[in-house]
C-alpha cells in the first residue's frame, strides 16, 4: 500500500490529520474483513467437501442396507420355496403312491374281468350245443384254448362204475389210451375221492399219461360220472393259475351235465319236451 | 374322439367270443368277426379296418396266408396285424413277423395282453 506523501505545509484543501488515521484504520479493518472472508470461504469449501464425503458415505451405507434387506427377502423367499417344494414333493409322493395303488387295483379288476369273461365264455360254449359231438368239441376247445392243455382225455365211467372209458382225447397217440380201473392210479383215485388233483411236483407241460398234470372229476347233479385228465400243457404253460382252477370247477360241474343233456336230446330224437313237461315245477 | 375298427379272424366261436369280450374293454373300438382267412379277406375288401387280429391255425386259409395277402392289399398294406397261435416257438414267431405281422400273442390268450397289444399298435392311451 502506498503511503500518502507528507508536506511541510498542509494544503488548504488537505484533509485533517485524524482523517488519515481513520482511513488507515478503515483500511486495516477492511484488510481484516478480507482475511475473515477468505477464512469463511475456505471453511465453506471444506464443509462442502465434507458434505460430499458424507453424502457418498450415506449413499454407500444406504445401498448396503438395501442390499442386506434384499438378501434377507431373498433368503426368506428361498425358505418359503423350499417349504413349498417339500410340501409339493410330499403331495407328489402321496399322489404317486395313490396312482400306483390305483394302477394295481385297475390291473386286478382287469384280471378279474378277464377271468370272468373266460368262465362266461366257457360256460356258454359248453351249453351252446345239443349234440354230444358238439359238446365234446367245445369241452376240448375250452381245454385247449383256455386252459392251454396239449394232451388230455375225457373218461366216462361204465354202468357198473368199475372202469373209466376214454371217450374223447387230444394229443395222445392212438392206442395209448385204454379203459382204466377205478382202483388204478391217480385217475382212478380222483374218481373215487371226487376231488381234483394237480401235480405240483413238476411243470404242467412235462406231465405224462402216468403222471397227468391235472385230473378233474366230472359230476352230474352231485353224482360222479367220469374224469378229465390233462396229461400235459403247452410248452409255454408251466403252471396252472387261479383261473385254470376255476375252469376245472366249471368243467367238472358243467361238462358232464351238458354231455348228458345232449345225449338225452339225441335219444329223444331231437324233440323238445312239450309244455306238459314243465307244468309240475311248483313255480 | 376317433373311432377305430378291428377285424377278428378266428375259426373258433369260443375264441372269437373271448376276443370280442376282451376288445369290448377298448373304448371306441368297433369289432367285426370273420370265420377264417377267406371270410377275413371278404370283409377287408368291403370295409377299411384299423387293426387285424388273426389266428394262425384255421381251415380254408390260415393266418399266415392272410397276413401275406393283406400286405399286398393297397388299402390295408400298413394295417397293424396281431397273430394268435398255439405255437410258442421262436421259429413261428419269426415266420409271422417276416410276413408282415406286427405282434404275436401265444395261446392261451390273456385278455389284458390282447388289450394292451391292440392299444399299443393303435397308439391309444
Amino acid at each position: 500500500m502506498v503511503e500518502p506523501r507528507k508536506s511541510a505545509h498542509p494544503p488548504s484543501d488537505s484533509p485533517p490529520q485524524n482523517l488519515g488515521k481513520e482511513r488507515d484504520e478503515l483500511l486495516k479493518s477492511l484488510s481484516g474483513g478480507q482475511r475473515l472472508t477468505d477464512e469463511v470461504v475456505r471453511e465453506y469449501q471444506r464443509l462442502q467437501h465434507r458434505l460430499m464425503e458424507l453424502e457418498t458415505e450415506n449413499a454407500g451405507l444406504r445401498a448396503k442396507v438395501e442390499t442386506d434387506v434384499a438378501v434377507r427377502a431373498l433368503l426368506e423367499k428361498i425358505e418359503n420355496l423350499e417349504a413349498e417344494k417339500s410340501d409339493l414333493l410330499s403331495r407328489f409322493q402321496e399322489a404317486e403312491a395313490g396312482r400306483f395303488e390305483f394302477g394295481a387295483q385297475a390291473r386286478e379288476v382287469e384280471t378279474e374281468f378277464a377271468n370272468l369273461a373266460n368262465l362266461f365264455v366257457a360256460s356258454t360254449q359248453i351249453h351252446s350245443s345239443l349234440s354230444p359231438r358238439g359238446v365234446t368239441r367245445r369241452i376240448k376247445e375250452v381245454l385247449a384254448q383256455l386252459v392251454g392243455a396239449e394232451s388230455y382225455c375225457m373218461f366216462l365211467a361204465n354202468a357198473e362204475e368199475t372202469e373209466l372209458v376214454p371217450v374223447a382225447s387230444e394229443g395222445v397217440p392212438s392206442g395209448a389210451l385204454r379203459p382204466i380201473s377205478v382202483d388204478e392210479g391217480r385217475i382212478g383215485q380222483v374218481f373215487r375221492t371226487r376231488s381234483a388233483t394237480v401235480n405240483e411236483e413238476s411243470d404242467a407241460c412235462e406231465g405224462s399219461l402216468d403222471e397227468p398234470a391235472a385230473v378233474i372229476p366230472l359230476t352230474v347233479d352231485d353224482k360222479i360220472v367220469g374224469v378229465i385228465a390233462i396229461f400235459s400243457t403247452l410248452s409255454q404253460k408251466k403252471r396252472f393259475s387261479t383261473i385254470d382252477f376255476e375252469l376245472f370247477k366249471l368243467l367238472g360241474q358243467h361238462a358232464a351235465a351238458a354231455l348228458v343233456s345232449a345225449s338225452l336230446f339225441v335219444q329223444a330224437e331231437r324233440r323238445l319236451p312239450g309244455l306238459e313237461a314243465f307244468m309240475d315245477l311248483s313255480v | 374322439m376317433a373311432e377305430y375298427s378291428c377285424l377278428i379272424v378266428e375259426d373258433s366261436p369260443m375264441m372269437r367270443q373271448l376276443l370280442v369280450f376282451a376288445l369290448a374293454r377298448v373304448k371306441n373300438l368297433r369289432v367285426t368277426e370273420a370265420d377264417d382267412g377267406v371270410d377275413g379277406l371278404r370283409k377287408l375288401a368291403a370295409a377299411r379296418f384299423d387293426i387285424i387280429v388273426t389266428d394262425i391255425n384255421m381251415p380254408i386259409m390260415d393266418g399266415l396266408k392272410l397276413v401275406k395277402r393283406v400286405r399286398t392289399d393297397p388299402v390295408h398294406k400298413d394295417t397293424p396285424i396281431i397273430v394268435i397261435t398255439t405255437e410258442g416257438s421262436q421259429e413261428d414267431r419269426q415266420r409271422a413277423l417276416q410276413l408282415g405281422a406286427n405282434a404275436y400273442i401265444t395261446k392261451p390268450i390273456q385278455a389284458p395282453q390282447v388289450i394292451a397289444t391292440v392299444k399299443e399298435l393303435l397308439k391309444i392311451e
